[in-house]
């Protein structure tokens, strides 16, 4: 490699996506800075974005491929590629010949690195015909679906033209620590006079930063929202003329508001006073543009579908929905524009089993156990840490029955450590990559800047050789093109509509700077159709969790992300976390006194799921109904989320109940 | 003294989102433990971002018996690793511990105002990171702001070296919580 400047694009799940510039000298990543091309990064990094090259050269970091036998033993040997591809090869044709498909081959893999060429492990098993697979997405599902109601397809405005917003309400979400570019555009709007409202649970960081706060029940998002629009329509300050033209329901929903919900039920359920609520709606409905924002926090429970369509219905009714700097913000899925090339692959047809067996990813381990006639004997892992998970218990199950794990990653996780081979993993500076944001509207380039580290590899270039490994054991087994270059999938994907979508010219273009979406979309004032909320009947009733007469008192867990991780990614590098501190476990003052519980002090949160133990903090802020827990790996609080049963949804992280005590030795 | 370069820090804009002290390390590529700029909570919940503050009157420089501090024409006090004998008498006379002791050269360290970038016309890196805007650097010669002020409360005795920083209070905020 060249010294010299590199493009690199930050691949985390973070609503950032931002453009790097990676300063190389002797095949050395020396330092790292913001992109200034990229217009919503703008020049700056987070601070982990800052730490990367710590997270390249980590000690930490797995050098070679190792095989731990017996498997969670700890005693790991290290292997060269080709056992490691043999191994596995031989394992999957074994397992072939053994039930004559490859349904008991599958694999798991979510949000490590959201770069396009990363679908190669799902471009890798589909070349081996039918397999099994996750599908679904435990984040944002329920809010994808409901926003396609809302709006016949997914919807979320423009992140940089908040800058323009003179209200700029926030409903769950938080970006002073999970999005902070975006923080910039809020501080250009209310240096121009702007306000900012929060609403949320917990008086985040954000939060601290609003000129008007309210805390609200989790859950109850919908009835603030609704309660809002009701008093709007009370004023006269509602746009008839939009409700009558360009939505459909509106004679329903108003019905709904004027007859069916009274403030007094709204006030109660959500736990805010009427004066907040006048307050808002005041504000919503004499200013203009408002932008609004449903955060993911929103759709992480039971009535999150509701929420999002009530919320973005109070931005129908104020007639901000199309309004230049007004709008509505969640997310996109720009991605499926894209060919996704390696993810859409077609692999071989089997004659008699019609595509591969799917499992639903927010309920993967105790799905998977459930298969039979194979059942998953074969799980490659990558971009994941399964021990991130909710259910674990299933997940040790699913472990025990498995014949072979095999897990790319960059750090010996949780989940590595219960592996039988552990292979590494390339970072983006390593590789080539391509990547689309799912906030701002920015393609940008992932350029390969430095060698890898000891024998890390990327997942396409695993996905290469390993298919050449199974077609030297089994000629014919795998149809994935393994003599394709990253260059040719990343041109692949640049096909002549995305090219004009992106107002490109050449491929040499998106070498030079990253570029914008044509905007116009997002923006149209004439969305015809936009679906007011209904009330969807089935469930009504909100439970309070105001605590049980009975004298055992029960909580919501809410477990927001870190500023200076993504679940477990970050957690070794000690520029970010410093202490491997143990969990911190936050409790309202009430909370505290009814269980005799002392800041400091070590206390226990459980239920039928598991425990964690951690050190408690009193919040003074938080409601009394509330446990809240960060997410870390070592004590991985996501085991305690009960999981619904319901298709198609987000996980419902912030729905679980638990318990607290004080922790005694005896315990454990 | 031409100038005297400096910071400017809003209490109501940062986020405490640490990019500028992390920015730092990432551009002096220094140990975990030696940390030039800080990011630290107040008991007023609200957040400092401090480093050195290359103050009018450097205690460090008083106290050095190495005289491996020195005050530049533009204000920025640099030191002199080669000089330093890790007597760490800087340390106690700094009120802000700015200068940092790393145990494995068992020399000091500290903030340097990314002069090398200022010389080039760059910004300081940690300003650079801040997306907030609430970290600046100014030139204290020419500022004056009358809604700025020289302390807030957590931030140490400015008296003694009258340190190259001014500050933007918080703001009051209106409050709705769950009773
Ligand atoms: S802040 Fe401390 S180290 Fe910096 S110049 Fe002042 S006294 Fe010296
Ligand atoms: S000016 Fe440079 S050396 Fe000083 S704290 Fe900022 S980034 Fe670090
Ligand atoms: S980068 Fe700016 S907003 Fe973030 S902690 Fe530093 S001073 Fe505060």
């Amino acid at each position: 490699m060249k010294d010299g400047i590199y493009r690199n694009t930050c691949p985390r799940n973070c609503y950032g996506t931002c453009g790097i510039l990676s300063h190389v000298k002797n095949g050395k990543l020396i330092k790292v800075t913001g992109d200034p091309e990229h217009g919503y990064s703008k020049g700056s990094l987070c601070a982990k974005g800052y730490a990367f090259t710590q997270y390249v050269y980590s000690p930490d970091r797995i050098k070679y491929p190792m095989l731990q036998s017996p498997r969670g033993s700890g005693k790991w040997k290290r292997i060269s590629w080709d056992e490691a591809y043999t191994i596995i090869a031989s394992k999957m044709i074994d397992l072939n010949q053994r039930y004559g498909s490859n349904l008991a081959s599958g694999y798991n893999k979510f949000s490590g690195n959201l770069g396009l060429l990363h679908y190669a492990t799902e471009g890798m098993f589909n070349s081996i015909g039918p397999h099994t697979k996750p599908i679904g997405n435990p984040c944002a599902l329920t809010g994808k679906l409901a926003m396609n109601r809302s709006f016949g397809e997914s919807f979320s405005s423009v992140p940089e033209d908040m800058a323009g917003s003179k209200l700029i309400v926030l409903w769950g979400a938080n970006p002073a620590v999970t999005n902070v570019h975006q923080m910039k555009f809020i501080k250009e709007a209310r240096s121009k006079g702007a306000k900012l409202v929060v609403i949320d649970p917990i008086f985040t960081q954000t939060a601290k930063k609003a000129d008007l706060y309210i805390q609200i029940h989790p859950g109850t998002d919908r009835l603030l929202a609704l309660g809002i629009a009701k008093l709007v329509i009370e004023k006269q300050q509602h746009s008839l003329e939009f409700l009558e033209e360009q939505t459909s329901g509106w004679m329903e929903y108003k019905e709904y508001l004027e007859n069916q919900l009274t403030m007094d039920e709204v006030c109660k359920q959500t736990g805010v006073e009427i004066e907040a609520l006048k307050e808002l709606s005041e504000l919503y409905g004499t200013i203009k543009p408002v932008a609004t924002w449903a955060g993911l926090g929103v759709q992480r429970n039971s009535h999150g579908s509701e929420s999002i369509s009530a919320i973005n219905s109070l931005a129908a009714v104020t007639g901000n929905l199309f309004l230049p700097n007004g709008g509505l913000y969640f997310m996109h899925f720009d991605v499926d524009d894209f060919p996704c090339a390696l993810l859409n692959h077609k692999g071989p047809e089997h004659p008699m089993i019609p595509g591969p067996r799917e499992v639903d990813i927010s309920d993967y381990a105790s799905s998977a156990l459930q298969l039979s006639e194979p059942p998953l004997s074969l799980l490659w892992i990558a971009s994941r840490n399964i021990t991130q998970d909710h259910n674990l218990k299933a997940w040790v199950e699913l472990f025990q029955k498995l014949e072979l794990i095999v897990t790319v990653d960059l750090y010996m996780t949780k989940t590595a450590e219960k592996s039988d081979i552990v292979l590494p993993a390339a970072t983006h500076f390593e590789e080539e990559d391509l990547n689309v944001g799912y906030w701002h509207y920015w393609l940008s380039i992932n350029q390969k800047a430095i060698p890898p580290y000891y024998e890390a590899k990327s997942d396409l270039q695993i996905a290469r050789e390993l298919t050449r490994k199974l077609n030297e054991l089994s000629p014919g087994f795998s149809n994935f093109p393994a003599d394709k270059e990253p260059i040719d999938w990343i041109k692949e994907e640049l096909t002549p509509e995305i090219m004009a979508l992106y107002s490109l010219t050449t491929y040499e273009d998106i070498l030079k700077r990253p570029y914008q979406k044509g905007i116009q979309k997002v923006l149209s004032h004439d969305k015809k159709n936009f679906r007011l909320f209904s009330p969807d009947g089935k469930k009504s009733e909100v439970s309070l969790y105001q605590g049980d007469s009975s004298g055992v008192d029960e909580y919501k867990l809410i477990t927001p992300q870190s500023l200076l991780k993504i679940h477990s990614q970050y957690e070794s590098l000690n520029w970010l976390n410093r202490t491997q501190d143990e969990s911190c476990i936050e409790l309202s003052t009430e909370a505290a006194q009814l269980n005799d519980i002392n800041d400091q002090e070590k206390i226990e949160v459980y239920n039928d799921q598991g425990q964690i133990v951690g050190v408690a903090k009193i919040n003074p802020h938080l409601p009394k109904n509330i446990i809240l827990t960060h997410q870390a790996g070592n004590n991985p609080i996501n085991q305690l989320i009960i999981q619904q049963n319901e298709e198609d949804v987000s996980t419902y992280f912030y729905d679980s109940i638990v318990y607290i005590k004080k922790w005694r030795e005896s315990h454990v | 003294m031409f100038k005297q370069l400096g910071y400017s820090f809003n209490a109501d804009d940062c986020i405490g989102c640490k990019a500028c002290e992390i920015a730092c390390k990432n551009e002096n590529q220094t140990p975990a433990h030696v940390r030039w700029r800080k990011v630290t909570k107040t008991s007023g919940d609200f957040f400092l971002s401090v480093s050195c503050n290359h103050c009018d009157n450097p205690e460090c420089f008083r106290v050095c018996p190495e005289r491996a501090f020195t005050k530049r024409q533009d204000g920025i006090v640099e030191i002199d690793e080669n000089r330093c004998t890790g007597c760490q008498l800087c340390v106690t006379a700094c009120p802000y511990s700015a200068p940092q002791f790393d145990p494995e050269t068992q020399k000091m360290s500290k903030c340097q105002m990314c002069y090398p970038r200022q010389d080039a016309g760059l910004p300081p890196a940690c300003v650079e990171a801040c997306t907030t805007g609430a970290l600046n650097h100014v030139d204290l010669n020419k500022f004056s702001d009358l809604e700025a002020t020289r302390t807030l409360p957590g931030f140490p005795n400015i008296k003694i070296t009258s340190p190259s920083i001014v500050f933007y209070p918080v703001k009051p905020r209106k409050r709705y919580f769950i009773k």
